[in-house]
């Protein structure tokens, strides 16, 4: 069951994309032999991988506040935040060793991802703000002040106007699996992941959040101090978040620059639900996704279609993956009022 | 209405129930919580189809299938629970529903009738005042004005004073005496002697979902109806082991707690429980027994006044701190608080001590001590499951409860608070939570037992406490117990200090 509905999904969604390639007039079997393509190639796969880490560190980190209902939108600011305290430190420590200079970005990406969920943590826990609403808004605090820093003071004197920073030293970049574009981020997703299952599973912290996920009063009644859980718990899903944008500056872009992330952070939504919030089922994953995300570059490269039509058949596969999924929580009935 | 029956899965709310309102008349329902009294009038509404049974209006048999057709047969009903809209202004909820206007360019001539009937039956309100800025007692007053204003010469009020201070019950019951002279019929559903008796020219008694008696104005007797409210049971006597009561465990001092409308739920109230000591509280449920024993578990703030466990202070003390200073906690709600249903019953079973050695360390869960300790008491309190490892929602009522008990009262707890420990329980279960209750008092602990059944309360308890409008209107030990006396209590007619 769990093998054969996305697979079915995925099918389904395959064939409803034929009216669209059709549409653009392009051949629909050209176009899925471009798609799975992706997956054939030692460049496509790689690449795929590539594309993920970004996505399997936020996604891991949304499985602990979507674990007690805390609906953290906000992973996408938090990774920008992330993206601004690592080039921070590019710019403090510009003469340390890599080792140092990772490290130092690392842990500052990591805090400053963090802080940035604290905020709304603390507003739902002491004020009961929305957090749908905190985090969604103080993502656009995060990208603007981004950009205001790649618009003005951290410009690239030498980078003809455009809104991007200098590009890092080699001591500020993550080291690369040769031949491929991976980075060491990887390994720290991988890491992440196995380490926040295990403060699911085993920790008195994970089941708190399960309590406090089936119903706040029980929590309440349970002892559990919402404030401190929810605090805890947005501080990490804010920092991996950060970690991810750390990757995106030090491994793949290799600056700061407007629009580092392409919408990672609201991705990893769907994975982390797709991955039932499972840590280890991320990373499969935000695998495939890469992959997906890989495949649309591929129609565009390969068979010249605008970037419009390739979102719109990604758009396709998940809307089929996700229904699928729905299915399969959900019983359906059909009732005459 | 004849031989009105309705039923729920597992009960009879209404058993064959026969009632009739003459026009111009004022006829009390009273009866306690479960009696059948808001059932009965659910049923003349609309809101609810008796199984059996019929509804003469004016001495033609009609078929209620909804309030729509109650309204437009002229029944109007105020509820217990307001169904008005907060956003909306006060003439919008009025409307809401009606044909008329059909645009909302016509709300002048609307809002003129309203105020026309307004000032008729003296109950001000301004129609553009919105919901949420209007007290309880206002917001009363729009949903009477909203029946009036359908043309209701039927009106069943719902336990109506519950939410008004004294000057707005008297106003009340004068409205309810002009609807009276006018020629039009209030049925007045209520647990308050009092009350029904200051205003009803009849008053009807429903018990456990049969008719009691109906008694006319010249006869109406406080003893006489709350005895009827109450019944004479036949008590069963459990073993119950004559033990000496100890020092005092838990010391309320003037203590006040808000209810969730804003209103002191608990007032100024002050009792003293012993070791070695069951104290019944009892009540008719909503008079401040809930907040009471959420306000001593800590799930609900103080508002003044103090709670002592054994000298100190733990009036503000987490929740945390009073599961280790030995309170257990046995809430009203099984499913959505006690024993959270998509947990195992393992999990569940260590809900109040998981942070506790030996089943965490501070960090980790030790689920090989998880494990065993779900094992033993699953084996000692006779939990009927499958495994330890299946969600507590497969359990059954009694079993859930027994799951509950079994954590709470593991850990050797000083102090136990039990709210409707045996409500929707079996025979069987009943017994056991019992003699479990039993048990854990004669080995020392201090216990608070809530319930709404008496023949529980007094052979269970040794001291008894009746609770009335948020205060103690009367304490006295098991064994000087006198129903008609409680009966009155209950009713808020009595006190005993």
């Amino acid at each position: 069951m769990t093998i054969t509905v996305p697979v079915i999904s995925l099918v389904l969604g395959f064939l409803s994309a034929a009216p669209l390639f059709l549409a653009v007039g392009v051949n629909p079997v050209l176009a899925y032999r471009q798609v799975l393509g992706v997956f054939l190639d030692v460049d496509g796969l790689t690449e795929s991988l590539t594309r993920g880490i970004p996505l399997l560190l936020a996604s891991v980190g949304l499985c602990l506040p979507f674990k007690m209902n805390f609906w953290n939108i906000g992973a996408e600011g938090q990774l920008f935040m992330g993206a601004f305290g690592a080039t921070a430190m590019v710019f403090l420590l510009p003469e340390s060793s890599a080792f140092v200079l990772l490290g130092s970005m690392m842990i500052v990406g990591f805090i400053f991802g963090g802080i940035w969920g604290l905020v709304p943590g603390y507003l739902k826990a002491r004020l009961e703000v929305n957090e749908v609403l905190s985090t969604l808004m103080l993502n656009f605090v995060a990208i603007l002040w981004v950009d205001y820093l790649v618009y003005g003071p951290w410009r690239d004197p030498k980078g003809f106007g455009f809104p991007l920073t200098p590009m890092f030293p080699p001591n500020a970049r993550l080291p690369w699996i040769p031949g491929t574009r991976i980075h060491a981020g990887l390994v720290v997703g991988l890491i992440c992941a196995g380490l926040v299952y295990v403060f699911l599973a085993r920790t008195k912290w994970g089941y708190e959040l399960k309590v406090t996920g089936e119903s706040r009063l029980a929590a309440k009644y349970a002892g559990i101090n919402y404030l401190k859980l929810t605090l805890l718990v947005m501080f990490i899903s804010g920092g991996l978040a950060g970690l991810a944008g750390m990757g995106l500056v030090s491994g793949i872009v290799l600056r700061l620059r407007h629009g580092i992330s392409p919408g990672y952070g609201f991705s990893a939504i769907i994975i982390a639900w797709l991955a039932r919030l499972n840590p280890l089922a991320a990373v499969p994953v935000s695998i495939l996704f890469g992959g997906l995300l890989v495949a649309g570059d591929a129609l565009q490269i390969g068979l010249g279609l605008a970037f419009a039509t390739s979102l719109v058949f990604q758009a396709l596969i998940l809307l089929f993956v996700v229904g699928g999924d729905m299915l399969t929580r959900y019983k359906m009935a059909l009732t005459w009022a | 209405m004849k031989e009105i029956v309705k039923k729920f899965p597992g009960v009879v709310a209404n058993d064959h129930i026969n009632f009739d309102l003459g026009a111009g008349e004022v006829h009390g329902l009273l009866g306690e919580n479960g009696a059948g009294k808001t059932t009965l009038m659910n049923v003349l509404y609309g809101i609810l189809r008796p199984e059996e049974g019929d509804i003469y209006i004016r001495g033609e048999r009609v078929d209620i299938g909804s309030p729509r057709e109650a309204i437009s047969l002229g029944i109007g009903m105020v509820h217990q629970n307001f169904k008005l809209v907060e956003p909306h202004t006060v003439l919008e909820n009025i409307l809401l529903g009606l044909k008329e206007p059909a645009f909302l360019l016509n709300l002048k001539d609307a809002a003129e009738r309203v105020l026309e009937i307004s000032k008729r039956y003296e109950l001000p309100v301004d129609p553009k005042a919105r919901i949420w800025q209007l007290s309880m007692g206002e917001r009363q007053r729009v949903e009477i004005l909203k029946a009036l204003y359908r043309g209701a010469n039927i009106l069943i009020l719902d336990e109506p004073t519950s939410v008004l201070t004294p000057p707005e019950t008297r106003e009340l019951f004068r409205f309810i005496t002009q609807m009276a002279a006018e020629g039009r019929s209030v049925v007045f559903i209520t647990h308050k002697l009092d009350e029904v008796m200051a205003v009803s020219d009849r008053v009807t008694v429903l018990r456990a979902g049969r008719n009691v008696d109906t008694v006319d104005r010249q006869e109406l007797d406080k003893t006489k109806l709350a005895s009827m409210m109450v019944g004479r049971e036949v008590l069963f006597t459990l073993q119950k082991n004559p033990i000496a009561a100890g020092e005092p465990v838990l010391e309320i001092d003037k203590l006040t707690v808000m209810g969730d409308k804003g209103l002191a739920a608990v007032k100024n109230l002050t009792l003293a429980i012993r070791k070695r000591e069951i104290l019944g509280i009892a009540g008719i449920a909503g008079n401040g027994q809930r907040e009471l024993t959420e306000a001593i578990a800590g799930m609900r703030p103080v508002a003044s006044g103090q709670i002592r466990l054994s000298g100190k202070e733990i009036g503000r003390e987490s929740i945390s701190r009073r599961i280790g200073g030995g309170i257990a906690y046995i809430p009203e709600d099984r499913v959505g608080v006690a024993a959270p249903q998509g947990l195992t019953v393992s999990q569940d079973l260590v809900l109040r001590r998981y942070r506790e050695e030996p089943f965490s360390n501070g960090v980790f869960l030790n689920q090989h001590e998880i494990d065993s300790n779900a094992d033993t008491l699953i084996k000692e309190f006779n939990i009927m499951v499958s495994g330890k490892d299946v969600p507590a929602r497969t359990l059954s009522g009694g079993n859930l409860q027994k799951l509950i008990l079994a954590r709470e009262l593991s850990g050797n707890p000083k102090l136990i608070v039990a709210a409707y420990p045996t409500r929707g329980l079996d025979v069987g279960a009943t017994e056991y939570v019992r003699s479990l209750l039993l048990k854990q008092r004669d080995t020392g602990a201090a216990l608070l037992m809530v319930s709404e059944d008496l023949e529980e309360i007094l052979s269970l308890s040794d001291r008894i406490a009746v609770m009335y409008g948020g205060e103690i209107v009367g304490t006295f030990s098991a064994s000087e117990a006198n129903i008609e006396e409680i009966g009155l209590m209950m009713g808020g007619s009595l006190r005993k200090p």
